[in-house]
């Protein structure tokens, strides 16, 4: 193992401080952590909770609601991330529809799903568009793209989410917050520095193995030095500015509205939509979609799990009626869910 | 959903690039970043680039913890 | 002869004489091969291995091979892993009509080529022919056997605590080359299937010993879905050394990109090993004389700990769990 690794592990190793909540808020991160058995290494009076910050587990059932309905009553066809194709819905998902004859095709980005429907004068696309500050701006340039090319058979069905609502909302969830690098790489360090003002610590972080335990160690030492701390452990690629290029055609295309998280309820203004100016392009308004609000399983414990409040092993449905195979909610559907990570590779 | 691919840029095409991660090619969208050079290294997500990056994450977390120094 | 394949082409009558002539009998003739309604083969005394595979890879002509090829190595790889020579083999052959003569004469001398390299003769074949759209291009079964080795006795519950476990090559180019053939997603790799025929390697490693537990060909599913099979038969754990793991550079790119694991990308060409630790370093050592298995490593062992269970030590020195393969990562592989 190379000496920054080792030098991170053992900063962390010897941790003597008092019992400290550590909260993860982005669902690479909580699939990286599992993946490299970092909990392993944590000293007991470390504790690493995962929050809603995996943008498939926080969309709600409706989504899919509407997103079945769609493919299934106006043949529309469906561009989606894979993660959002086994996702429950009320009734069906993405791939169950499949079955049903619903047009389901997985893209690796929305600018794809512009390109294919440029291809396809003759079918009807949308792109079901999720993410938060990281993948949003990806939306606008699909958007932007299609207009550019006087494309009329592309919408967005949009649940973008922001992260400034949830990290309120989290306020005493946590010591310390290890914030998602590639938000911060697109919104830059403004809002993460005026929380520290007001108290709550955090820590930028990156998303390789020198990274994530580099941010760990970081916040245990300045957790002990007992005051509210900033700080970007992941500058090769997160400027204080962020980029602004990218704020701008977010801002351009999308406004902040109230929206709802799965398990959480609404948080006010945490959510985006098209601006009026591109209603063509929004699948709501160009399909009138009625209203979907989706119903779950009242067993599923997943709003517990995205704010930290439970473990994966809490919720009576893990393992039994919600398995990777088999999944009710959709902490574990996603491959950046914490339940499925918790259930792949949890010894 | 931030997963992020680091990626060198090989050739530059007009708002796009080609970018190779350890052997894989593909185009991706540049519109996000200005100045790129044949060369640089880049933060990949969803099939755009969104930020240059700097140096490599080793020397990167060693800056870092150099700090609590 | 036509440039494509017609519905008379299956029929029974001239037309088919003169496809089996031109096209089979041309690439696969040897003593045996049957003119009449079975082979007559006659072999020595001992255990015999049998087996059949079925092959529906799309895209049919790929970067390192053709669904032709991919049909004789299957099988060959198949009764190898027994500890088995592969003797003789039957193909059938489903065609769609319209399918171009050329190509089906380029898939016959793939066969004829890969056959020789494998030492294994086609003995028996059968021809249909399926009206447009009732199959995709051409479906291959190939059914074959090999007598086994004296003293070699191979399986997959046969794994043992203390056995290490070896690969012998890098893993996923098969799986690999067949997402970058269909192109959809826009990425361009030096990637090329790893399917070739292994009687040789085996040979070579029951040359060093015979006491070998397991051996498996990797195909669809990978080395993870073998190492996890193995684990549940023989009701052992397996801990991998992922930093041994051989993975092509083209292969970790793609994977980096897709977000997928190259241990569930599918090999057409690559074995895995179970075997005593204090023989494992002579069957490295054989495999990588030979061709096709230059890249072969020793990448963990055999544990009577968690039993049915495969975990990783991770680059910081932690233990989790290999995660599960969870179903069909890409469809119509083999």
């Amino acid at each position: 193992m190379s000496d920054v690794k080792e030098k991170a592990i053992e900063i962390i190793k010897n941790y003597d401080g008092p019992h400290i909540r550590m909260m993860e808020v982005c669902g690479t991160h909580t699939h990286e952590i599992f993946r490299l058995g970092v909990r392993k290494i944590l000293p007991p009076q470390v504790e690493l909770i995962s929050g809603p910050g995996c943008p498939v587990c926080v969309t709600g059932p409706g989504f899919i609601d509407e997103a079945v309905w769609l493919a299934l009553n106006k043949g529309v066809t469906i561009c989606t991330f894979g993660d959002l194709v086994r996702v429950p819905g009320t009734e069906d998902s993405l791939a169950t529809a499949r079955g049903k004859g619903a047009r389901v095709k997985v893209v690796y980005s929305p600018t794809d799903a512009a390109d294919y429907a440029a291809e396809h004068p003759e079918e009807e696309i949308v792109f079901l568009s999720v993410g938060f500050e990281t993948t949003t701006p990806s939306s606008c340039l699909a958007v932007k793209s299609a207009i550019d090319r006087g494309l009329k058979n592309f919408s967005l069905l949009v649940s973008n989410k922001t992260m400034p609502g949830a990290y309120n909302m989290l306020n005493g969830s946590a010591d310390v917050f290890l914030y998602p690098g590639h938000v911060n790489a697109i919104a830059g360090n403004a809002l993460c520095k005026k929380l520290a003002e007001n108290g709550v610590s955090g820590v930028v972080t990156g998303f390789t193995a020198a990274e994530i335990l580099s941010a760990i160690a970081i916040a245990l030492t300045k957790f002990k030095e007992g005051k509210a701390f900033f700080v970007n452990a992941y500058p090769r690629v997160v400027k204080d500015e962020g980029n602004v290029q990218a704020q701008e055609i977010t801002d351009k295309f999308m406004e902040a509205c109230d929206t709802e998280w799965r398990g959480l309820g609404i948080i006010p203004l945490s959510g985006l939509k098209l601006r009026d100016e591109y209603a063509d392009y929004d699948a709501r308004r160009k399909f009138g979609i009625p209203v979907m609000k989706g119903r779950t399983n009242p067993a599923c414990r997943c709003g517990d799990v995205l704010q930290g409040r439970c473990r994966p092993v809490d919720c009576p449905l893990f393992g039994k009626a919600c398995t990777p195979i088999h999944p009710v909610g959709a902490c574990m559907v996603s491959g950046e869910g914490a339940c499925s990570a918790y259930y792949q590779y949890n010894i | 959903m931030c997963v992020g691919l680091p990626a060198r840029v090989m050739k530059i095409n007009d708002g796009h690039a080609v970018i190779d991660a350890s052997g894989a090619q593909k185009e991706i969208s540049t519109e996000l970043l200005s100045d790129l050079e044949p060369g640089d290294y880049v933060m990949v997500h969803a099939g755009i680039a969104i930020a240059k990056i700097g140096s490599d994450d080793m020397t990167e977390a060693d800056e870092v913890l150099g700090t609590l120094m | 002869m036509n440039d494509r394949i017609t519905l008379a082409h299956g029929a029974g009558g001239t037309q088919t004489a003169e496809l089996i002539d031109r096209v089979f009998k041309a690439h696969f003739s040897n003593p045996q091969f049957t003119a009449d309604d079975a082979a007559v083969l006659e072999t020595e005394a001992g255990k015999l291995a049998f087996s059949t595979d079925g092959f529906i890879v799309s895209p049919a002509f790929f970067p390192g091979g053709n669904i032709g090829k991919l049909s004789i190595c299957g099988t060959v790889n198949d009764l190898s892993c027994m500890g088995a020579r592969p003797l003789y083999l039957s193909c059938a052959f489903v065609i769609e009509e319209g399918f171009e003569m050329a190509k089906l004469e380029e898939i016959a001398a793939a066969m004829e080529k890969t056959a020789a390299q494998a030492g294994v003769r086609i003995v028996a074949g059968d021809t249909k022919v399926a009206g447009k759209g009732q199959v995709d291009g051409l479906f291959i079964t190939t059914t074959g056997i090999g007598r086994i080795r004296e003293g070699v006795s191979t399986s997959g519950a046969y794994a043992k605590p203390g056995d290490k476990v070896i690969v012998s090559g890098d893993i996923g180019r098969h799986g690999c080359t067949i997402l970058l053939a269909r192109n959809e997603f826009g990425i361009e790799a030096d990637v090329t299937s790893d399917c070739a025929p292994l009687w040789a390697n085996v040979e070579a490693m029951m040359d060093t010993t015979n006491d070998i537990h397991v051996i498996r060909d990797a195909t669809r599913g990978g080395v993870g879905t073998v190492l996890y099979e193995i684990a549940e038969q023989s009701k052992v754990g397996i801990r991998l050394n992922t930093g041994s793991i051989p993975v092509q550079d083209g292969v970790r790119g793609v994977c980096g990109m897709l977000g997928l694991e190259p241990l569930y990308l599918a090999c057409e060409g690559r074995l895995v090993i179970f075997a005593p630790a204090d023989k494992a370093d002579a069957i490295v050592a054989a495999l990588r004389a030979c061709p096709n298995s230059e890249n072969a490593a020793v990448i963990g062992e055999v544990t009577d700990e968690m039993p049915g269970h495969v975990i990783l030590r991770t680059e910081i020195g932690a233990e989790t769990m290999l995660s599960r393969p969870t179903g069909e990562l890409l469809p119509r592989i083999c």
